[in-house]
């Protein structure tokens, strides 16, 4: 822990006191001067714009979360519970394979395949479904489905992690003693890998929420969402404004951390 | 074991076919960009995009001549096993205390040590950089890249380690402990063992996140470029399908090393059965 | 805690920390040894390069690095903002940076660039006069740049969709071309935009009450917007597939989308004015290698073939005379005409792209009008 805790100590908390002194700080002339000030705050406290597009940014958020959580839970249990053993691990490595070509390249695929010439509109032309192309791109839900697809990795392996180590005989005693198959699982695996589950949302909920290159390559104007506004300030050399906006959205995810601690340090509901 | 197909109810059997061809479903949705991608590489159409306008081999022949994203490749690869062996080694024993005990207020710790993945990369990469250059006049370097990445990458080796940690059965050590085995045959023989998914899929998310990294990298690494900022930056002017090519080739590479990394060890067991099959049993 | 607790974790820590130790060592021998074998291997000099990718090709810094023996390492540059920051806070990482316009003499007055002697190089022969002699640029008879390229930002539009010329950037407001407009993503640039509409006296350095009129304009054209683009080449494609029929670019859109097997494409220039930028390499005043800078841009900016390629592939002009008169021999006059390559003189007289004094009240206006 004490390796661990130097090593943060000097390389994240440091510059984070920065992030912090920045954020009271004024930018002007491409510099930030150390002119102590709440206006940064201020100014995103006071605009609605900024609050819409939080609200925005946390339901794609929200949404993209609950979907690949969704989407990876049966795939994980699958891989878990009914594949040969030798199997799972290269399966599981080839999950994550794509995700070693580049992020830019994945997304831009997307504009392949859901751009008004790209492979969805094509097939849906060629079998004469519809004349016009589709708008598929440039929308809110668009950026869900491409962090979904992003993302499920993460959640996959991190779920599989935690399935892993279930004891599936406990299901057919459960089963034996009259319970149905939903409801064994329900009552016996789902409280055994509550921690794994949380972890999961974790790590898709919060990268997502600072997410900007995505929303900006198949968002379009709708999806922006708070890291465009970010990064617009870091383009700027605005360093002032981009720590407080980081702050306040890192603010809320503490927040909700905090909320949330009991799901995280779970004690094992059997044995132990 | 549940497995077992002839154990299996039928609504045992169900359930594992439709699993089955939803896992399917999931390989296709993930490797169909993939695809395309690839696909791309050998598209004549220097857009990269549709229609398909010929068949080529030339991008894969200008990677090749092409020492800047060789170069780039090589960085890369360098970083990112540095950052998975630096974050699987923080990111366990940092997960071993925050679970068995050492830390004094583990909610509080758990929450610092997830910041880094809370902050938005762009500024720890600025923050980072006035630490390097202006307080400790540090040369920019792929060592600073190293020292930024893990950064964001070891905690999420620390939480997977610890969600597994959470639930590990202690009578397992306990038992251990009874039949002689002291602390460190309890951690090589029981504990390691079990929770070293955890630890692979930590290192995997580690060197994954490594490989694609690009914000943090960018502010950090100064003059040097690793694949994603070279791949960043050649698609703002025109992304030639030579990236494309590249991308494949990595591709390509990791599942011929996925195949290696998984045939050999198998192949070697096959083998060793074949000859330790004629090995009388011990002795009772 | 047991006992034997403790000292399991004292045991594991130390085994760890041990071998992290060990590790961390290896890795920091390692890279020293590399650097001392790539050091030793070569007198040469390696130069870093802050530029964009449109300033060079990779065969003409091999053709440099056989002629001078200089390599070089090129690394993207982001916004001139941005190069701006990194060039002060990275001191002597990058050896040369490009910056654009208005740029160059603030990053000379920040300290941050020295001038040099450019008429004594020969690159500096091919040029033309109107380059040679950029009167920001100058410092004493040293200069602070090598003049690059240039292009003015202007509206391409699908003439099959839009049928009435948009000759002003009132004309952008059309409902009818609702979600059928693109651009990239530069707040400075669309905030010119809306001061050339409103009336802004200095577009790109405006006061803020300028700075507010232009976002009421801004707030008008959103609806139109279909994407703001990181990627000059996504303008390309929206246009060729039809996603979009009005792009504002650079010099040579037209031509990009018709060789991307896009629709014809025809260019207007908005009666307000023109924003425009040109753009040029700066010798780090903090660079290890300044002694080199002359030979190895000369030997890079000599090499007139690459010039003249750098036009056709990114069709906006050069300020390289001696390219012109290459691509007019391979019998592509009439295009380089058509992009006025012979009249650098017009750049100066666009709204050049160059530092603002309100730069946060015109990021926090772009924010405001095209936040979710």
């Amino acid at each position: 822990m004490v390796p661990t805790a130097v090593y943060f100590g000097l390389f994240f908390f440091v510059p984070f006191g920065l992030i912090v002194c920045f954020s009271f700080w004024t930018d002007s002339n491409y510099t930030v001067v150390h002119d102590w000030t709440l206006d940064n705050y201020r100014y995103f406290l006071e605009n609605a714009v900024y609050w819409h597009t939080m609200i925005a940014t946390l339901w794609v958020a929200v949404a993209a979360t609950a979907i690949t959580l969704g989407v990876a839970f049966p795939f994980s249990y699958w891989l878990s519970r009914y594949v040969r053993p030798g199997l799972q691990k290269p399966l599981l490595v080839l999950v994550i394979v794509p995700f070693w070509t580049s992020y830019l390249l994945r997304v831009y695929s997307w504009l392949n395949i859901l751009g008004d010439e790209g492979l969805v509109n094509t097939a849906l032309k060629k079998a004469g479904i519809i004349d016009q192309p589709m708008s598929l791109l440039y929308h809110r839900w668009t950026v869900i489905l491409v962090l979904v697809y992003l993302y499920f990795p993460f959640a996959a392996l991190t779920l599989y992690s935690s399935i892993d180590r279930f004891d599936w005989d406990q299901l057919r005693a459960a089963m034996d003693l009259g319970a149905s198959p939903t409801t064994a699982l329900r009552k016996i695996l789902l409280p055994q890998i509550r921690a794994g589950i949380t972890t999961a949302v974790i790590f898709v909920l919060i990268p997502i929420l600072g997410e900007y290159l995505a929303p900006q390559l198949v968002g379009g104007i709708e999806g922006v969402m708070t890291g465009n506004q970010i990064d617009s300030f870091q383009q700027g050399a605005l360093y002032a404004r981009a720590s407080a906006l980081s702050l306040i959205v890192a603010g809320f995810i503490v927040l909700l951390l905090i909320l949330f601690r009991k799901s995280l340090a779970s004690k094992e509901a059997y044995g132990a | 074991m549940a497995r077992e197909e002839s154990v299996l109810s039928r609504r045992g059997r169900i359930a594992r076919s439709s699993l089955l061809v939803y896992g399917g479903f999931i390989y296709l949705f993930l490797f169909t960009p993939i695809v395309l991608l690839v696909l791309f590489s050998f598209n004549a159409n220097e857009y990269g995009s549709f229609p398909i306008t010929g068949w080529t081999l030339s991008w894969y022949r200008q990677v090749f001549g092409d020492p800047d994203i060789q170069d780039a490749l090589r960085t890369t690869l360098s970083v990112g096993y540095k950052v998975t062996i630096v974050s699987v080694l923080l990111g366990t024993t940092a997960a071993f205390s925050l679970v068995r005990g050492g830390v004094r207020f583990p909610a509080g710790f758990r929450v610092a040590m997830t910041l880094p993945i809370m902050i938005p990369g762009i500024l720890i990469g600025i923050s980072l950089l006035i630490l390097f250059t202006q307080i400790l006049h540090l040369p920019l370097s792929p060592t600073s890249a190293v020292i930024g990445q893990s950064l964001y990458t070891t905690p999420f080796v620390l939480l997977l380690v610890a969600a597994r940690l959470e639930g590990f059965d202690r009578n397992l050590e306990r038992a251990a402990s009874d039949l002689g085995a002291n602390a460190f045959n309890r951690l090589r023989l029981i504990v390691i063992p079990l929770i070293f998914p955890s630890i692979l899929a930590g290192a995997l998310f580690a060197f994954t996140l490594s490989f694609d990294e690009f914000v943090i990298t960018n502010f950090i690494i100064g003059s040097y470029n690793t694949l994603p900022i070279y791949i960043y930056t050649q698609i703002k002017y025109g992304i030639t399908p030579e990236v494309n090519a590249l991308a494949a080739m990595v591709l390509m590479a990791s599942i011929a090393l996925l195949a290696l990394a998984f045939v050999v060890p198998a192949t070697y067991r096959l083998v060793r059965k074949a000859f330790t099959r004629r090995v009388a049993p011990a002795a009772p | 805690m047991s006992e034997e607790h403790t000292a399991l974790t004292r045991a594991e820590l130390l085994k760890r920390g041990g071998v992290a130790a060990a590790g961390l060592t290896a890795f920091g021998a390692s890279d020293a040894l590399a650097a001392t074998m790539r050091g030793a291997r070569a007198e040469n000099v390696t130069l870093a390069w802050l530029t964009w990718f449109d300033h060079y090709f990779p065969q003409q810094l091999k053709t440099t690095l056989k002629q001078t023996g200089i390599a070089c390492r090129p690394k993207l540059a982001p916004s001139d903002s941005e190069i701006y920051t990194t060039i002060r806070t990275t001191g002597s990482q990058f050896d040369i940076a490009a910056m654009d316009a208005l740029w160059v003499p603030y990053a000379h007055k920040s300290g941050l660039t020295e001038s040099f002697d450019l008429n004594s190089m020969k690159a500096a022969k091919q040029l033309y006069p109107d380059a040679r002699h950029i009167p920001f640029w100058k410092d004493g008879s040293n200069s602070m740049a090598f003049p690059n390229g240039w292009s003015t930002i202007q509206i391409y539009y699908n003439p099959k969709f839009v049928t009435t010329k948009p000759d002003s950037y009132d004309a952008l407001l059309d409902p009818k071309y609702k979600k059928k407009i693109i651009y990239e993503n530069s707040p400075e640039t669309w905030i010119a935009f809306g001061g050339l509409a409103t009336g802004a006296k200095v577009p790109y350095n405006q006061t803020i009450p300028e700075i507010a009129r232009s976002k009421a304009w801004l707030e008008k054209i959103k609806p139109n917007v279909l994407k703001i683009v990181n990627q000059n080449f996504e303008t390309v494609n929206a246009l060729k597939d039809g996603s979009c029929w009005i792009g504002l670019g650079n010099l040579g859109v037209d031509l990009r989308v018709k060789a991307a097997g896009g629709p014809p494409i025809k260019v207007a220039y908005p009666k307000e004015g023109l924003c425009g930028w040109f753009d040029g390499e700066q010798m780090v005043k903090a660079s290890k290698h300044k002694d080199v800078f002359l030979q190895f841009m000369d030997s890079v900016e000599s090499q007139t073939y690459w010039a003249a390629q750098n036009f056709l592939k990114n069709g906006r002009p050069m300020f390289n005379e001696a390219a012109y008169k290459l691509l007019v021999k391979w019998g592509y006059k009439a295009r380089a005409d058509a992009f006025n390559y012979t009249k650098p003189e017009l750049i100066f007289k666009a709204n050049l792209q160059g530092p603002a004094k309100n730069q946060q009240q015109i990021t926090d206006a772009f924010n405001e009008v095209f936040g979710g």
